[in-house]
């Protein structure tokens, strides 16, 4: 697990340095985000608010890797996140230029989940913050 | 068998009162209550208690306690997404669908028997549970079309047998 966690990581930070001069898409921004993306709540049964993450918009065409963009309760974005399925790791997958809609990334978390609806799967979900480590208290309940 | 769906709000962690005697069955007249749980993050998910043995004609409840994720409690079934049936042959299956925080869902089980059953977005993490109605029979169900960490996940019928209750020890 920890390997494919690595893994994970290592395929996201390459994805994410390129883009630490920018600041966020004005498409994505604030919540709501501009078309392809949607309410994650409209499109499976989950809180729309989930703690720890926050508000969460997806283009249902890249599922179900992502981007997933997050929003705090005032509709500022957080963090763009991955979700990358464990057994996708593998000598025949590879997740290659995924977007960074967020731009100016501050850090990286990277943590198992055990699935949910959208990603009924264990996967790795791989967070890009937009915040500060301080900041991502705006999402935290 | 008999359905029901309701909202409940938070109870702070709803007594469960099978809980209160674990070592035989719940009485007959009892609701039991099984809770829906998960980590903050999401790492870990699970029913608790993951076995327990009821009489006939007793009310399973589930809630859902996980407050950033969805849960359901589905019957192994034919029925349900086309999967190998690991309930009684007699009995009806169910499917709470989706249960979000603090949504609950009730079954009354008549057949005696093993109800297996498994929670639609974790199955593939291990979330299983089973009951255990009056007594389990004879006829084991194998392991179908089940993943491994799922078979992994069901109590033994005899630790349910002699405990009466047993308790997950994913949340310790």
């Amino acid at each position: 697990m920890r390997n494919a966690l690595a893994l994970a990581a290592a395929l996201l930070f390459g994805g994410a340095t390129v883009a630490l001069a920018h600041g966020p898409d004005g498409s994505v921004a604030t919540s709501p985000p501009k078309a392809p993306y949607q309410q994650v709540s409209k499109l499976v049964k989950l809180p729309d608010f989930i703690p720890g993450l926050g508000q969460l918009f997806v283009d249902p065409a890249t599922l179900p890797a992502g981007p997933f963009v997050a929003y705090d309760r005032d509709g500022k974005l957080v963090s763009t996140i991955y979700m990358i399925p464990i057994a996708h790791l593998n000598p025949d997958k590879t997740f290659d230029n995924l977007a960074v809609p967020g731009k100016l990334v501050d850090h990286v978390d990277v943590y198992y989940n055990a699935g949910h609806p959208g990603v009924a799967v264990p996967h790795a979900h791989i967070v890009l913050w937009h915040v500060p480590v301080s900041g991502e208290a705006r999402v935290a309940k | 068998m008999s359905l029901s769906r309701r909202h409940m709000l938070w109870t702070g962690g709803g007594i469960v009162a099978a809980l209160a005697f674990p070592c035989r069955a719940a009485l007959p007249a009892e609701v039991v209550d099984i809770e829906m749980r998960g980590v903050d993050g999401g790492a870990r998910v699970w029913f608790d208690p993951v076995g327990i043995r009821i009489h006939s004609g007793q009310t399973v409840r589930w809630t859902n306690h996980d407050v950033g994720n969805a849960h359901t409690a589905t019957a192994y079934h034919p029925a349900n997404f086309s999967r190998t049936r690991r309930i009684p042959a007699s009995a009806t299956s169910w499917d709470t669908e989706y249960l979000l925080p603090g949504e609950a869902f009730s079954v009354t089980l008549q057949a005696p028997g093993v109800y297996d059953y498994y929670c639609v977005p974790h199955e593939h993490a291990g979330m299983v549970g089973r009951i255990i109605v009056g007594q389990p029979g004879s006829a084991g169900y194998g392991e179908g079309d089940l993943p491994e960490v799922a078979l992994r996940g069901f109590p033994a019928v005899t630790d349910i047998m002699a405990n009466g209750v047993i308790r997950s020890a994913a949340g310790r």
